[in-house]
């Protein structure tokens, strides 16, 4: 009996402390909610935790960067061709883009991919991405396997080549879903520093 | 026990993280300089506005090309560290020349001092800022940059620029709606949306012959390169020209461009896709002035595509031309043009001393920043100065805008996957301008000797050399040269139909009709071989087979008052009394002052008069 009760008094201690982490929490909510992306209903949304069974793609962009504005069609496309493999978000890391303001640039570039705002930096931190457009590509078991340009279109800022001749993005997509690693885990993109946005 | 108080230790750590990251996040987003405590701070306000209102936000404000706006600390701060970049790349401002011999107008160049501050404006945690030392907000004109236009065209149908794939080339003709000569002083351009456009060029086409290539009219066409058919002495006199952040040049008192009734102005556009589909729909303001052209300046082209031979994996290929200057001539304007291998273009003139300027220097030539540069000051050139220029092309993978990838063999071509070495240099001869010894008359010629001396094989040089012959009334001669043209394209309805047209004014007509004939052939549509093929019938007698040409030419340009008079005078002479008089009225009609018609008129009044007696 006497363990029984001792064992008991654990727990309740126990359950104490976790009321305690409990008010802890709540007291810092509005902070924490900082800490984390958003959706463009301003709930805090961890992509990463989303679509089980999918590689996860964040792709960085920004509204007013000419060179990611300029991979919106193939970004749907490739979005549309691996929707099966792989789970599309598009993170605005600029605190100063508005909800309305990225809904109405996802309407005129044509974008069906769900967005976020990274306000905080929270996954340009997980990810290091450095420009817009960048992305970053997450393995089932949410390993990042490959951070880097989409493709290699620019060689350097306004120089393009006509058509891009190697595709690190859809390489790396193939691969992780597949279960294997990409065949480069990164490559530099050219673009919009995002370290402007702090 | 224990292992739970750690958890409850950890949550406060974490708390405590939480609030340092979010103080972190705020109020200073670059690391402060050492330095700053030594030397004054570089400032957005005192420092950094100044440069980016009078170099950048011309582009970069809302409506113009710019991708975002560079107006306020906001706007600067939230792209500090690319503008450090950019501006020590020399990317922006977009500005491809380097300093020379020669001040060029209106230099959007950055100095390695300014480039300097907004380095150290970055370093130093791109602060903000004194509010007194902000300089006043910069002036741009909205709308029209130099008024509202006398007259608006705006492209009969838009082109859609699809939203990705490569640069698009596109050609709009405006037909222009003016019903009499008028003298334009200033055109703008207004590309359509700016952000996509890259640069914009207007060609005259006096001779309608760049709707050959439309599909319907109003239609435009798509290419990258554009050749204009011209008269035997119409030469090309200004450049006008349409790059971001441009306010439209106005010329000089005296120095207008004709616009006569009928004629097209073809804009030719570079698009690169944006990520959106659009619709490009151009509009062009024209300005006139009262005052007609006295001094003609005149637009030379030095060239060498046909050297053009460049192997895959080559850094260095040369190619140069050279001219020399027939006599004394203002050097006003210079456009050099490559495609995507051109990397370091050089202009220079050699003066009969032996002293030698470089006109310009591009060391990194790129195509999306082409430009037309005007010179400060007009660059005198003397007679026998040689003006020449050495282009040099990459076609390694190392040019980054190799359009091949791998690199391959690249010839000369219209594409732009193929390439050019081209350099227009706008002249204005300093002789005294009058109809019958015009100067720009001998610079053309002297141009088309030296193309056809450089290129003996070279059509187009042939046949112009010919025809600057002709119009000088050196006859036989420019049969010679035509003659050599239609050896090298024997079914050139153009050349034919010149050739002829040399036949009729040597008193040949039977030649002339055999040409003639060869042109429609190649160009059933040909007004001119149709009037021409009409006065060598008529010259012959055969006044039928002259009625049914120039009626085929009234057909194809109903607005020409010759080709009516001539119809009249034909059916005048086949007894056609009543119709041949309803041709002259309408060429009269057409213009008043047509003596050909007023004379023709008065005889078949005469004569008809006389047969009714």
């Amino acid at each position: 009996m006497y363990i029984d009760s001792h064992v008991f008094r654990r727990v309740s201690l126990a359950r104490l402390a976790i009321a305690a982490v409990l008010m802890l929490y709540v007291s810092i909510l509005p902070i924490a909610a900082g800490q984390q992306a958003l959706d463009l209903g301003g709930s805090p949304k961890d992509p990463l935790k989303e679509a089980p069974g999918k590689v996860v793609v964040l792709v960085f962009v920004r509204t007013d960067c000419p060179i990611s504005n300029r991979y919106a069609p193939l970004l749907q496309e490739m979005s549309v061709k691996y929707g099966r493999a792989a789970a599309f978000w598009l993170v605005f890391p600029d605190k100063n883009e508005s909800p309305e303001s990225i809904r109405s640039y996802l309407r005129e570039f044509n974008y069906k991919l769900p967005a976020l705002r990274d306000p905080e930096h929270v996954l340009v931190k997980k990810s290091g991405a450095k420009v817009t457009p960048e992305v970053v590509v997450f393995n089932l078991r949410r390993d990042l396997v490959y951070h880097g340009r989409i493709d290699n279109l620019y060689r350097d800022l306004g120089k393009a080549r006509r058509t891009a001749t190697t595709h690190e993005l859809a390489d790396a997509i193939e691969a992780a879903s597949q279960g294997v690693a990409p065949p480069s885990a990164a490559a530099e993109g050219v673009g919009c520093f995002i370290s402007d946005l702090k | 026990m224990t292992r739970r108080r750690h958890a409850v230790a950890a949550v406060a750590l974490s708390f405590g993280l939480v609030v340092a990251a979010s103080l972190q996040s705020k109020p200073v987003p670059f690391p402060q300089a050492h330095s700053t405590m030594v030397r004054p701070q570089v400032t957005f306000n005192r420092d950094v506005a100044p440069i980016l209102f009078r170099y950048c936000a011309g582009c970069h404000r809302p409506g113009e090309a710019g991708p975002f706006p560079l107006l306020t600390y906001k706007d600067a701060v939230s792209h500090a560290r690319q503008i450090a970049a950019v501006t020590q790349s020399k990317f922006m401002p977009p500005w491809l020349p380097e300093p020379g011999d020669f001040k060029l107008a209106d230099e959007l160049r950055l100095s390695d001092r300014q480039i300097e501050l907004i380095a150290k404006w970055v370093e130093g945690g791109a602060m903000e800022g004194a509010a007194s030392d902000l300089p006043p907000h910069p002036n741009f004109v909205e709308g029209w940059q130099i008024g509202r236009p006398d007259l608006i065209i705006k492209a009969e149908k838009p082109c859609l620029l699809p939203a990705k794939g490569t640069d698009q080339y596109w050609n709009f003709i405006f037909r222009t709606p003016v019903n009499q000569t008028r003298w334009l002083k200033a055109m703008e351009i207004r590309p359509g949306d700016k952000r996509v456009v890259h640069h914009a060029n207007v060609l005259v086409d006096r001779m309608q012959s760049a709707r050959l290539q439309e599909s319907s009219p109003g239609a435009g066409f798509a290419g990258m390169e554009l050749k204009i058919e011209s008269e035997a002495f119409d030469p090309d006199s200004h450049f006008l020209f349409w790059k971001p952040g441009t306010v439209p040049y106005t010329e000089p008192d005296g120095m207008a461009l004709r616009l006569d009734a009928g004629t097209d102005l073809v804009l030719n556009i570079h698009l690169q896709p944006s990520g959106k589909q659009e619709w490009i729909q151009p509009s062009l303001g024209l300005y006139f002035t009262d005052r007609p052209a006295k001094r003609f300046p005149m637009l030379v082209q030095l060239d060498n595509d046909r050297k053009i031979d460049i192997p895959p994996g080559v850094k260095d290929f040369i190619v140069t031309d050279e001219f020399t200057v027939p006599e004394e001539v203002e050097l006003l304007a210079i456009y050099p043009h490559a495609h995507y291998l051109g990397r370091d273009l050089r202009a220079f003139a050699t003066y009969p001393d032996g002293m030698k300027k470089s006109l310009i220097h591009i060391p990194q030539w790129n195509l999306n920043w082409q430009a037309v540069y005007r010179y400060a000051m007009p660059v005198d050139l003397p007679k026998g100065t040689v003006v020449s220029m050495r282009y040099s092309y990459d076609n390694s993978d190392e040019n980054p805008l190799n359009p091949n990838d791998p690199p391959k063999r690249v010839t000369a071509g219209n594409s732009s996957s193929d390439e050019m070495a081209h350099l227009w240099l706008q002249l204005l001869p300093r002789g005294a301008s009058s109809e019958a010894n015009d100067p720009r008359r001998v610079l053309q010629e002297a141009m088309a000797r030296h193309n056809v001396e450089k290129n003996p094989a070279d059509f187009e040089a042939r046949y112009n050399l010919a025809a600057m012959l002709q119009a000088r009334g050196e006859l036989s001669e420019a049969m010679k040269h035509y003659e050599l043209a239609l050896q090298l394209r024997p079914e050139d309805a153009t050349a034919n139909n010149a050739f002829a047209a040399a036949y009729i004014a040597a008193s040949h007509p039977d030649e002339a009709i055999k040409y003639l004939a060869a042109a429609l052939r190649s160009r059933p549509d040909y007004f001119d071989a149709h009037y021409n093929l009409g006065t060598a019938l008529a010259i012959q007698g055969d006044f039928k087979g002259a009625v049914e040409h120039f009626r085929a030419a009234v057909r194809l340009n109903p607005q020409d008052a010759n080709a009516e008079a001539n119809l009249g005078g034909a059916l005048a002479e086949t007894g056609n009394w009543k119709e041949a008089r309803a041709h002259l009225v309408r060429a009269l009609a057409i213009d008043p002052n047509n003596t050909l018609a007023r004379e023709n008129l008065e005889q078949v009044r005469r004569e008809s008069a006389h047969d009714n007696e």
